[in-house]
């Protein structure tokens, strides 16, 4: 699946903050976390599509994901 | 600890005693006693029945992290129930540290008779205001610096507050010169400028020291709570709250699809990448400005800014998430200057920048400007101050504004305007702006912190997930403690009885604490059913349960019976 990643806050320093990945069929979200060398523990939101997501989801074709560190609503 | 009394009628002021029963009450849960027992719930709000109250919370003075809020309260003039704001600032510190539980403001000055309230140590005073009325918060706040003292603390209204206009809201100053902290919502400012009291001052205390009970517990306690913060992933100096500010979750509340835009139609702004967090640190810092400042002192979240224009002068201190949303998105704005010149101007008005952008959006909307222009909007908002007709309407607020220019969707519940979380993608939001006694207020139970634990689309959990999160907020703001830091104490309310016990002396077990934090919510409530609010008072506006919101297409379709049952488990 070809999907566009973009990351947000603390976790951009790591990898640009937008990204075309091309993942295997099915991947879940987690690859692309291990893919762009996210550390997990880092991780405070994931979105695919707009819609909250966590690492075992499925990956759609053209699907956009989101990670984002943690935040605080306020 | 003693009650500050102000007879406005009379131009007297009284010191008491704190009687018993409040002893154990401290910010918002006292004002929400003193509310029922002593102001009559269906009074005019802008009449001299109704009492406005500024009170620091259980903990203000006592050297705790980040529990320096001021509360501010009265019946409002825009839900008309109970209502609190607080603001950061010294405020809430320094009436801790002077053992002042309350400053309760009676009755209301002859039309025209302004005055401003002097607090010293153990005096107080009410003094003629002179040339101040007419003055916006920035000009009070220095003349009366200049005047009092550099470090005294300046509680000020502007001219909207003086308009008793219900967008109004409280102007607190802070450390090293800083303004616009404000107790902003529930219009009151309009209060305040009823009774004919310009600004409160207080010298700043020398040598005042709040008693402990026991010190050593509270002294750990607080420096465990103070680590908490610390090394919390959102709120440490490696956090995202810290380095971005609360615009940090701009991002996030994008791609969930409820950020308010034009007039809340839709839920995702094709110009948030210039409203973000991060744009907004780049700049802030290319520019000379500051970003990690503290609006208390002693606060370790340390998540304000101070956001300078293009020639590196300030423009603002701070810019703010729910202001970028209300005035940014929702106005179809992606420029942070533009967004930075109209928070500057409410801030000096002293306007509520929620009330404010949502009554500008829904002018919009009845064809009084073009969202995305910058020079219209900025054209209404200046008819505030200049106080005609329009600026008085839009400083009235939102459903004002949309009563009176016909038009029907204005995102509002209980009178009030709603913060920068569409309800319709963010559900759990939308049972706390339509249920809790505060109206839409998102301080008073933000579901977007526990997004992980509901789905924020779904409708399953969300009046659980309400209830618990509205009796957190009571009490973190009858404590006086940030909504910020909140994370420690949820995962250990140890933490705050050590505090409490700490410093009073109480023994307090979890269920008194947990006893305490509700009776604010019911106590609250009690005074809004006899102020004549019903079912039909608490609810999403109709468009918003029919109009599907881009992008995910959702209405607000948590059942009213889901709604109606949220107090149940009080």
């Amino acid at each position: 699946v070809k999907i566009t990643v973009e990351l947000f806050g603390q976790l951009s320093p790591l990898s640009p903050r937008r990204q075309f990945l091309d993942l295997a069929d099915h991947a879940p979200v987690q690859d692309a976390a291990i893919l762009l060398g996210l550390n997990a523990d880092e991780i405070g939101l994931i979105t695919i599509n707009g819609v909250q997501s966590e690492m075992q989801d499925q990956l759609t074709s053209d699907c956009r994901l989101c990670f984002f560190p943690y935040i605080s609503g306020g | 600890m003693k009650l500050l009394r102000v007879d406005m009628n009379q131009s007297l002021v009284r010191w008491e005693s704190v009687p018993p029963v409040y002893e154990r009450l401290g910010g918002r849960a006292l004002i929400a006693r003193l509310l029922l027992e002593e102001v009559p719930p269906t009074c005019d709000a802008l009449g001299p029945k109704n009492k406005l109250i500024f009170s620091p919370g259980l903990l203000g003075g006592c050297g705790a992290t980040a529990a320096g809020r001021l509360s501010v309260g009265a019946k409002s003039p825009l839900t008309r129930g109970a209502k609190e704001a607080n603001a950061g600032g010294t405020a809430g510190d320094t009436l801790g540290k002077l053992g002042i539980k309350a400053v309760v403001i009676e009755g209301r000055a002859p039309k025209g008779n302004w005055s401003i309230l002097r607090i010293r140590g153990d005096s107080a005073e009410l003094l003629p205001a002179g040339d101040v009325p007419g003055s916006g918060t920035y000009r009070t706040s220095d003349l009366l610096q200049e005047r009092y003292g550099a470090a005294s603390t300046v509680i000020s209204i502007g001219q909207a507050g003086e308009m008793c206009l219900g967008g109004a809201g409280i102007c607190v100053t802070g450390e090293a010169g800083q303004r616009s902290n404000h107790a902003a919502r529930g219009g009151l400012g309009a209060v305040m400028g009823s009774k004919g009291l310009k600004a409160i001052v207080i010298d700043k205390p020398v040598g005042k020291v709040v008693p402990y009970a026991d010190e050593e517990l509270f002294r750990t306690a607080a420096r465990n709570f103070a680590q908490k913060l610390i090394n919390d992933p959102k709120l440490g100096t490696k956090g995202s709250q810290h380095l971005y500010g609360t615009a940090s979750i701009v991002a996030a509340v994008n791609e969930m699809g409820a950020f308010p835009t034009r007039n809340f139609s839709n839920g995702n702004f094709e110009g948030s990448e210039t409203l973000r967090g991060e744009y907004l640190r780049e700049v802030t810092l290319s520019r000379g400005g500051q970003v990690g400042t503290r609006c208390m002192p002693g606060c370790v979240i340390a998540c304000r800014n101070v956001y300078m224009d293009a020639n590196s002068k300030a423009i603002v201190g701070t810019l703010q998430f729910e202001t970028i949303a209300l005035l940014g998105s929702n106005l179809g704005l992606g420029d942070l200057d533009e967004v930075a010149q109209l928070n500057r101007m409410c801030n000096d008005f002293g306007l509520d920048t929620i009330e404010t952008g949502a009554a500008l959006g829904v002018a919009i909307e009845a064809g009084l400007g073009k969202f995305g222009d910058f020079e219209s909007i900025s054209r209404l908002l200046a008819q505030v101050s200049e106080g005609t007709i329009l600026g008085r309407l839009i400083g009235s607020g939102a459903v004002a504004t949309g009563r009176v220019l016909g038009i029907r969707r204005v995102p509002a519940a209980v009178g009030q305007a709603m913060p920068g979380y569409d309800p319709r993608s963010l559900k759990g939001n939308g049972v706390t702006y339509a249920t809790s006694p505060q109206g839409a207020d998102h301080t008073a139970g933000n579901a977007f912190g526990a997004r992980k634990e509901v789905n924020p689309l779904g409708t399953q959990g969300q009046k659980e997930l309400s209830l618990k999160l509205q009796i957190i907020a009571a009490m973190l703001d009858s404590t006086g403690l940030c909504l910020f830091a909140r994370p420690p104490i949820i995962a250990n309310p140890q933490l705050m009885l050590d505090m409490l016990n700490g410093r009073y002396g109480w023994g307090w077990a979890v269920e008194d604490y947990d006893r305490a934090n509700r009776e604010v919510l019911r106590t609250e409530l009690e005074f809004n059913r006899r102020a004549g609010l019903t079912a039909a008072d608490y609810r999403i506006p109709e468009y918003m349960c029919d109009e599907p919101l881009p992008p995910h297409n959702v209405t607000f379709d948590v059942p009213t019976s889901d709604m109606a049952s949220v107090f149940e488990a009080l």
